[in-house]
């Protein structure tokens, strides 16, 4: 742990782009290499938030703080040269894209990520997209249907863990990864997210979610509490367990009690 | 011969014109086109104050008296001659069972499967087919498809037709390539006038392309295009026009499909070019089992006006259509469809649909709307609709999100939303093209 963190955010603060509501409200946090941490927290706490934010949602706007990718300034990229710099957002809702199939969608965007110039080979790809949902026990068929047309929630996530094994980030935000998930399906993703976490030890993966339920599968070495837009606190995994045994309410009272 | 050139560039739009573009031709086909110049002068033009034309401001996008009846001269029958643009557009037509290639109007290519010929196809201009298939061209010209009464733009296009393709297909042969005319235009401020008769006896098969094409005008310049299209009983028909002019070009189009029993009559409009785009489709179903599939795809940007005015009129009984148009509208473009589902009295067993779906990728762009039916008859199944919708800012910032930059997002969308048109295509040679075309205009706009 002795690298320089691959994420570094310092005094982040984000508004609702056409609105003055402040949801974040200063957070620090950093994340090294092959590193997983949890940011858990109750409904509104802004977690989903800071996740939109470092994958640059154009519905927030960054009023103060900094935050640093692999050494360098995130904040003035646009959403799509984050995701080349080597930033994945597992969407807790992801879109449908009717009429666009996962391979042609793979495909634009494996091309994108491809430095200027460089056309992709079109077999290596389809090589290279068969492999990866071999490696998540997905069939071959499932390429040809339509973005998270008509998906199952189980599906979509499927779909989000595909995209993130064909794009191999650096750096994995996993937003309410196991919301909408039976525990059937929730094996399967958090599965999915562990042979990737294997085969690229390097890369570094936030997992913001509600319960402690998904935890149990994809173990954070760090779990950070987040309450009304800030870190209240960070530690270890038991932490989670705590919170499970406990809920937010003695943290929401405290932050209340702190306030006043 | 500069006396003769002189004359024809000022060749305004007018009763002289008439006989002069008429002067070698029989006396009935003269007497059709003074009739039909009748017809003209006695329709006013049509004002946003018919229901029709509400949208597509006449006064404001057409000025027909700055017009002249084009008098290019005919270009060489030698492809190398051919702009670059043109022949790109026909190197994508890999597939032929017959082609015509037209310049400025003027047949300057002309070629048929030698097998089909023997068959009895015949594909000519309609000059031609005047002196050589008489029977069949006076039965059908301007009378039971786009007669002048039809409206102000189908009478002056009978009146003035100065280019035309006759197809006939005799009964029971099949065309396993598609037949491709490609036109080309060069003429700034001028009117051209052209007219497609295709019969297909019965169950004979073809499919037809039909494709416009031009660079940019500096003068506005107008394309009218009059389709008549018989298919007998039987017959599978499939008639395709991509229009790929270039802006300045106000490309108006009046077509009709007459479905005999049993046979199968599908449409594709394709508009992507022009600055005004005006498609009145009429599908008659005028037998038990007839069916037309109505398709159409349009996308525009910056300021382009597309203005679909389409109706299915359900003659006979038992009979089906199904109408699917979309549209992806960029920039300051506008679309209009207006629809209309017409069950006779007496059509029992009808099966009529009408769906129109808008995609708007910017705020400025604007689709209306405005689908009807017009049932006179019981037991028939109908349906219609139509949405307008946004490319939203979450969709684009998914994509975003995976890498694509902003211009390759929109494309993927748009594609998307077309391609269940293009998914629709019932015969052969055609997707591929017009998938081409399509992604063609979406690198244009990077």
């Amino acid at each position: 742990m002795s690298d320089a963190p691959i994420l570094k955010i310092a005094g982040l603060r984000a508004k609702v782009a056409e609105d003055e509501l402040e949801i974040l409200k200063g957070v620090d946090l950093a994340l090294g290499k092959g590193e997983i941490h949890a940011i858990m927290g109750p409904n509104g706490s802004g977690k989903s938030t800071l996740a939109k934010v470092l994958a640059g949602h154009p519905g927030y706007e960054v009023t103060a703080g900094t935050v640093e990718f692999h050494g360098k300034d995130l904040l003035g990229l646009e959403p799509d040269e984050r995701s080349r710099a080597g930033i994945f957002l597992a969407f807790q809702y992801p879109v449908d894209i009717p009429g666009v199939s996962i391979a042609n969608f793979m495909r634009t965007a494996v091309q994108a990520h491809l430095p200027e110039g460089e056309e992709l080979d079109l077999f290596d790809f389809q090589d290279m997209l068969l492999e990866r949902m071999e490696m998540l026990e997905m069939e071959p068929a499932f390429a040809e249907r339509h973005v998270n047309d008509g998906f199952s929630g189980g599906e979509k996530k499927r779909n989000e863990i595909l995209q993130m094994a064909v794009l191999k980030p650096s750096l994995a935000l996993m937003d309410e990864t196991d919301s909408g998930l039976d525990i059937d399906a929730l094996k399967i993703v958090s599965g999915g997210v562990n042979k990737l976490a294997e085969e690229n030890p390097d890369m570094a993966i936030l997992v913001i979610t509600h319960y402690q339920r998904l935890l149990g599968y994809i173990k954070p070495h760090h779990v950070h509490v987040m309450v009304e837009g800030r870190i209240v606190q960070s530690g270890g995994p038991e932490i989670a367990l705590e919170l499970e045994e406990e809920g937010y309410k003695s943290w929401q009272a405290h932050e209340l009690s702190a306030g006043a | 011969m500069i006396g003769e050139l002189m004359e024809g560039v000022t060749e305004a739009l007018n009763g002289a014109a008439v006989g002069r573009v008429s002067t070698r031709e029989p006396n009935w086909l003269r007497e059709r086109r003074d009739h039909a110049w009748d017809v003209y002068e006695r329709t006013p033009m049509p004002t946003t104050k018919l229901e029709e034309w509400r949208y597509t401001d006449l006064k404001k996008k057409l000025d027909l008296g700055a017009l002249k009846l084009s008098e290019a001269p005919p270009a060489p029958d030698r492809a190398e001659a051919w702009p670059l643009r043109l022949r790109e557009a026909m190197a994508l037509d890999r597939e032929a069972s017959g082609r015509i290639v037209l310049f400025d109007g003027h047949t300057v290519h002309t070629e048929l499967d030698p097998e089909l010929e023997a068959k009895g196809v015949v594909l000519c201009s309609l000059h031609e087919a005047v002196e050589s298939h008489t029977e069949l061209v006076k039965e059908y010209l301007a009378t039971q498809a786009v007669p002048p009464e039809e409206g102000k733009f189908a009478a002056l296009n009978a009146a003035l037709w100065n280019d035309g393709i006759f197809l006939h297909v005799p009964r029971g042969v099949h065309l396993d390539c598609p037949v491709r005319i490609t036109r080309w235009f060069t003429e700034s401020g001028a009117a051209y006038f052209s007219r497609t008769l295709i019969v297909a006896d019965t169950a004979s098969r073809v499919s037809y392309v039909d494709e416009f094409l031009s660079d940019d005008f500096e003068a506005q310049t107008l394309t009218s295009s009059a389709v008549e299209v018989i298919a007998r009983d039987g017959a599978q028909v499939q008639y395709v026009a991509v229009q790929r002019l270039g802006r300045g070009a106000f490309y108006q189009s009046v077509q009709r499909t007459l479905a005999g029993r049993d046979s199968t009559l599908d449409t594709l409009n394709v508009a992507l070019g022009a600055t005004t785009t005006r498609v009145d489709l009429n599908a008659r179903l005028l037998g038990p089992g007839a069916n037309s599939d109505m398709l159409g795809l349009y996308f525009g940007d910056d300021n382009q006006h597309f203005d679909f005015n389409t109706s299915q009129d359900h003659v006979s009984d038992n009979a089906g259509s199904d109408l699917l148009y979309k549209g992806a509208l960029d920039g300051h473009s506008r679309a209009v469809f207006r629809g209309i589902i017409r069950v006779h009295k007496g059509a029992q067993k009808t099966d009529a649909y009408q769906t129109n779906r808008n995609l708007l990728l910017s705020p400025h762009a604007r689709a209306d709307s405005l689908p009807n039916l017009e049932i006179e008859a019981d037991d028939v199944k109908c349906s219609h609709g139509a949405t307008v919708g946004q490319l939203d800012e979450e969709a684009k910032f998914y994509l975003m999100s995976r890498g694509l930059p902003r211009i390759a997002a929109e494309r993927l969308v748009v594609l998307g939303f077309l391609g269940e048109v293009l998914s629709r295509l019932p015969l052969g040679g055609v997707g591929h093209k017009v998938t081409r075309v399509i992604e063609e205009k979406l690198g244009h706009d990077v």
